[in-house]
């Protein structure tokens, strides 16, 4: 790697740790040096192949558990070209249906949040109550052939984990919690229940939904694009560990990365740092490289009276990025204080384009106010800025996606700081292809 | 030219990175013997080896100048290992900052009384001797607003008038002070080096408003300050030395 000085940076040890998050280092898989094919970025008929084996197959985030707390409450989400309706049932729990009313095909709902006593479809007002069962058709006696099958939405399974609802829309799909593993173990010990939304932006990106994913499953790009980050996380020092489905990099913040010069001035992503932890960056005596173990100190020390709960944590997790990767199409920048997720999901019918769901969530102090849940927005590539950071990574994707067509691009050429694409693109073969893997012809 | 400077005897304060780094350089490389001091053990010592190889006598040991106490020992140390002191160039500083009341303490202890105590602590032996150069190290933000209201302009702007006093009260001794005000330097590990990375727009509006389009070297400040204080600038006393590259647009008028 291409650096100005030795970093070693000190992690928790494994056997401290014994309840928390797994911080040991997985052996990393032999997944080859192939090209990825680029192919599978735009081929119509790939796109098919992953509707028909992935996103109609495994189980799919829907939203957010607290959106939908009273009975009657629901979230609708589309995916491809599925609309789905999430429903808090009068029990408590949750149900998941097609958005669609079975008459003559029309959405229930549009897209978003909302409260029902029963879902009436606005063409011919046929209505159906909270778990999906028709209760009016309007003249039900001019048909002579009767009520559509069961007199019912089919049902999706449809669960919730980790303070979020989440949906298949295979009826025949295993366990959600056998889906997630091992998920639950890592990301059980952050108060996800206990954070607020504070973004909930959707944005149509100019390129495949894979090529997102892979943009935030490898921090290589960091000397690339976001130059600004070498001054608040070491991104040459990464630890990347890849499971049966999922994988993840923890990267260490508020610390300087080896490929610059270690500055004496407590650069200002790092002060940011310093003052969200409660400290006075003014006060501190300890050198730049001293700051990340500081603030772990720091918050172990004042967390409490703080009203934040670190107690099931490391204290790495009190400064890094674990940063989560659910397959297919969940990133997550999970830290103590706040996560920041994005869920990826295909166009229904280009392979060129797709949405990118930007979720921003924050700790609440106990005892504060749980804070006004901001409203959904959504816009087109490059028409809004949505940060520094994100608009820098969404800068290349559309000429990303432009090459992914050129006849001189046969497909992408992975090294070993991209190994979470090389795994994913693994997971994808897994399905699409089933356990006797490609074919000859197989892109 | 000959600055004259073989043989004399050097105290910086502040001296294993930037700007007081270069200073130390030139001094060793025309012959000076060299007392030099940082914030962290590793820096002083790798300092104090890169040094040595000018062949000159190059002393070095760590202290916070924030701790009163611990720096006058330092002074004292320095000026008495060394044999005396011929050229004093106090240059640590607390850097900038806003928002916290600790900016202004630090300045004042950093900025302001660590001058302020290098003067002192050498001010003996050189009236003793009739002769010595002091070079106090301001800031083109003294002279014109940056980076928002805040401790270090106006803590450096009382080293001009400090600076001064000084020149006119001590000159009778043959002790000559001067004080040196650069503009944006850029270097390896520097701030403006951390600014071109994390603030490129602010980065690039200041190169703008440099006449020849880039930023200071430490060197190219460090051969001013060597200047002034050398023997060769015997009819310099109480200057105020800008060495901005025509950064700023005020004339000295």
């Amino acid at each position: 790697m291409d650096v100005k000085r030795k970093v070693d940076i000190i992690r928790v040890n494994p056997q401290d740790w014994p309840n928390g998050t797994p911080t040991h280092k997985e052996e990393d898989p032999d997944l080859g040096y192939d090209v990825i094919p680029a192919e599978r970025y735009y081929g119509e008929a790939f796109m098919k192949l992953e509707w028909d084996r992935i996103w109609s197959k495994v189980w799919l985030l829907g939203g957010r558990s607290d959106d939908i707390q009273e009975p009657g409450d629901y979230i609708c989400t589309e995916i491809g070209k599925e609309s789905v309706l999430i429903v808090r049932q009068l029990d408590g729990s949750v149900r998941a249906f097609p958005n669609v009313c079975l008459h003559r095909g029309n959405k229930l709902r549009p897209e978003g949040l909302g409260n029902a006593e029963h879902f009436q479809c606005m063409y011919h007002h046929w209505t159906y109550d909270l778990q999906g069962s028709i209760t009016r058709i309007p003249d039900l006696d001019t048909f002579p052939q009767g009520c559509p099958p069961g007199a019912a939405l089919p049902s999706y399974p449809c669960e919730e984990w980790g303070s979020f609802v989440w949906f298949s829309l295979n009826k025949d799909v295993g366990p959600l919690a056998d889906y997630l593993s091992p998920m639950q173990e890592h990301l059980g010990p952050y108060n996800m229940d206990r954070m607020a939304w504070t973004r909930d932006i959707t944005v149509e990106w100019d390129c495949n939904w894979k090529a997102s994913v892979d943009a935030f499953s490898e921090v290589y790009h960091v000397q690339g694009i976001h130059p600004q980050l070498q001054w608040y996380l070491d991104d040459t020092n990464a630890q990347i560990d890849v499971y049966e489905r999922h994988s993840r990099y923890l990267v260490p913040f508020a610390t300087i990365s080896a490929r610059v010069a270690m500055p004496s001035a407590i650069p200002p992503a790092i002060y940011e740092i310093m003052v969200k932890a409660g400290m006075d960056p003014a006060e501190y005596e300890g050198r730049v490289s001293d700051i990340r173990r500081d603030v772990q100190i720091f918050k172990r020390k004042h967390g409490k009276a703080q009203g934040k709960d670190y107690s099931a944590l490391n204290d790495d997790q009190l400064t890094d990025d674990y940063h989560y990767s659910i397959f297919p199409n969940v990133s997550m920048n999970v830290h103590a204080d706040d996560i920041m997720m994005f869920r990826q999901r295909p166009h229904p019918t280009d392979p060129n384009k797709m949405f990118y769901d930007i979720w921003m969530f924050e700790l609440v102090p106990e005892g504060e106010e749980w804070p006004e849940r901001p409203k959904h927005k959504r816009f087109k590539h490059g028409d809004k800025s949505i940060g520094q950071v994100l608009d820098q990574d969404a800068f290349n994707l559309p000429t990303v996606q432009k090459g992914m067509h050129s006849d001189a691009f046969p497909g992408l050429w992975i090294g070993d700081q991209e190994l979470r694409i090389r795994h994913f693109h693994k997971v994808i073969d897994d399905f699409i292809y089933g356990p006797d893997g490609k074919g000859p012809d197989d892109i | 030219m000959d600055l004259g400077l073989q043989g004399k005897k050097a105290i910086l304060v502040g001296a294993a990175r930037g700007i007081g780094m270069a200073v130390a350089e030139i001094l060793a490389r025309e012959g000076c013997d060299l007392a030099i001091t940082a914030r962290s053990e590793d820096s002083v010592k790798d300092a104090v080896a890169e040094l040595s190889k000018y062949g000159t006598r190059i002393i070095g040991k760590p202290v916070n100048v924030k701790k009163a106490d611990d720096y006058k020992a330092w002074l004292e140390w320095a000026v008495e290992d060394l044999g005396g002191c011929d050229i004093m160039i106090p240059i640590t500083s607390a850097g900038g900052g806003m928002g916290s009341e600790k900016y202004w303490s630090n300045a004042f202890e950093v900025d302001v009384m660590g001058p302020v105590r290098a003067v002192e602590a050498v001010i003996p032996t050189m009236t003793e001797k009739q002769s010595g150069s002091i070079i106090l190290i301001a800031t083109t933000s003294t002279g014109e607003a940056m980076g928002g209201p805040q401790a270090y302009n106006a803590m450096k702007a009382s080293l001009l008038t400090y600076g001064k006093q000084l020149a006119l009260f001590h000159g009778k001794n043959g002790i000559r002070v001067n004080v040196v005000s650069p503009g944006p330097i850029e270097f390896e590990g520097g701030n403006w080096d951390m600014i071109k990375g994390t603030m490129e727009k602010f980065y690039n509006s200041q190169l703008r408003q440099q006449p020849t389009g880039r930023l200071g070297t430490p060197e190219e400040v460090a051969r001013c300050i060597v200047f002034l204080a050398s023997p060769a600038a015997s009819w310099c006393n109480g200057s105020h030395l800008v060495v901005d590259g025509g950064f700023t647009n005020r004339t000295h008028f």
